[in-house]
């Protein structure tokens, strides 16, 4: 928790003088406006998603969520959590406290990293907008030729990286200090 | 934004009239261990935000456009891999950036290379997974992630760009 702190911290710092250095006290006021509107538009969206991460951590038992998404689950697991990742909309402030909910819960790294790579790749409330944006011919080409990865990434994870799932379960628990209840 | 609230909304009530159901004071329960995540990581949150909006003023769109310009082939698929996790913010952002390289004459399998670079490892969302899962899964979900730009490039130029 500390060390991700002082790393964020020395990050904004350091884009602070980048974005001075490019365009004065304009531009670096621009980027910290930026940051603060997009907090405030947020903040309903954030309420929620914490209200649904805490209301799935107590309804869905850890026993359910290591049947279905846990190591024993194997494909199916990497199946369910994509197609969770697909139907689950909103941004990364909404996905990543349900992904973090899922892995202390018992869920494997493998069906955590579909669940990611299925929301990002596959989801079904950005269709729209992207073929609005960018025209039918190119995100159906794009939809097809990355629709087998958040299969395949999970399964590599899987295999390549299973022994870190406790670790990271610890390192979950400790960012969210107040969440042994 | 507004309908991925309401969908998230309808998701929470139905879970918390679950909760209320079953009578056990899963209802508290469940609010509570929501309210302690969200205070434990407010900290954090507060400089995802400033850091979410800083990166996107300091990376100018036009400096990405001159970089990708009429590149196609190899070169192509890697720029454009490596220039889409430079694109920030949300689709409503990100895609006219995007439409807008592609018009300049991108081929289809920098185009896709590009957006999956975007989807998949937008440098924009590591804030928030720092905040919320930490740094050993992101690291692993990048190591994971990182030949799918140009893999997925590479077979849109096969398979619909008629080859290279």
């Amino acid at each position: 928790m500390r060390k991700t702190l002082i790393g964020m911290g020395i990050a904004v710092v350091m884009l602070c003088v980048i974005t001075f250095m490019q365009g004065g006290w304009t531009l670096l006021g621009n980027g910290l406006f930026l940051g603060g509107r997009i907090f405030v538009t947020v903040i309903p969206l954030i309420i929620v998603a914490f209200t649904l991460a805490g209301m799935i951590s107590i309804l869905v038992s850890e026993e359910v969520v290591s049947r279905l998404l846990g190591k024993e689950a194997g494909l199916k697991g990497i199946l369910l959590a994509s197609v969770a990742g697909a139907v689950i909309p909103g941004g990364p402030f909404i996905f990543y406290p349900i992904a973090a909910t899922l892995l202390v819960s018992g869920a494997e790294i493998g069906a955590a990293i579909s669940f990611v790579a299925a929301k990002v790749l596959w989801t079904v409330s950005r269709l729209p907008v992207e073929v609005a944006l960018l025209g039918p011919k190119i995100t159906f080409i794009r939809y097809g030729v990355t629709f087998i990865f958040p299969i395949l990434v999970g399964l590599a994870a899987n295999a390549l990286f299973s022994g870190h799932t406790v670790r990271i379960r610890e390192e979950i628990r400790l960012l969210q200090r107040s969440d042994k209840a | 934004m507004f309908i991925a609230f309401c969908v998230l909304l309808i998701m929470t009530v139905t879970l918390m009239t679950i909760a209320y159901r079953r009578g056990d004071g899963s209802l508290v329960r469940g609010l509570k261990a929501g309210r302690g995540m969200l205070m434990g990581t407010i900290p954090l949150f507060l400089l995802a935000f400033p850091l979410a909006g800083l990166i996107q003023v300091a990376i100018p769109a036009d400096l990405i456009r001159s970089w990708l310009g009429q590149e196609a082939g190899w070169n192509g698929i890697f720029i454009g891999s490596i220039a889409g996790t430079l694109i920030p913010g949300g689709p409503y952002v990100a895609f006219p950036i995007i439409a807008a390289i592609i018009n300049t004459g991108a081929s289809i399998g920098t185009a896709v290379a590009f957006i999956t670079g975007w989807a998949m490892l937008t440098i924009m969302q590591m804030p928030y997974e720092l905040t919320f899962i930490g740094i050993r899964f992101m690291t692993i979900r990048i190591i994971s992630m990182l030949i799918v730009p140009p893999i997925a490039g590479i077979a849109a130029q096969w398979l619909f760009g008629g080859g290279f």
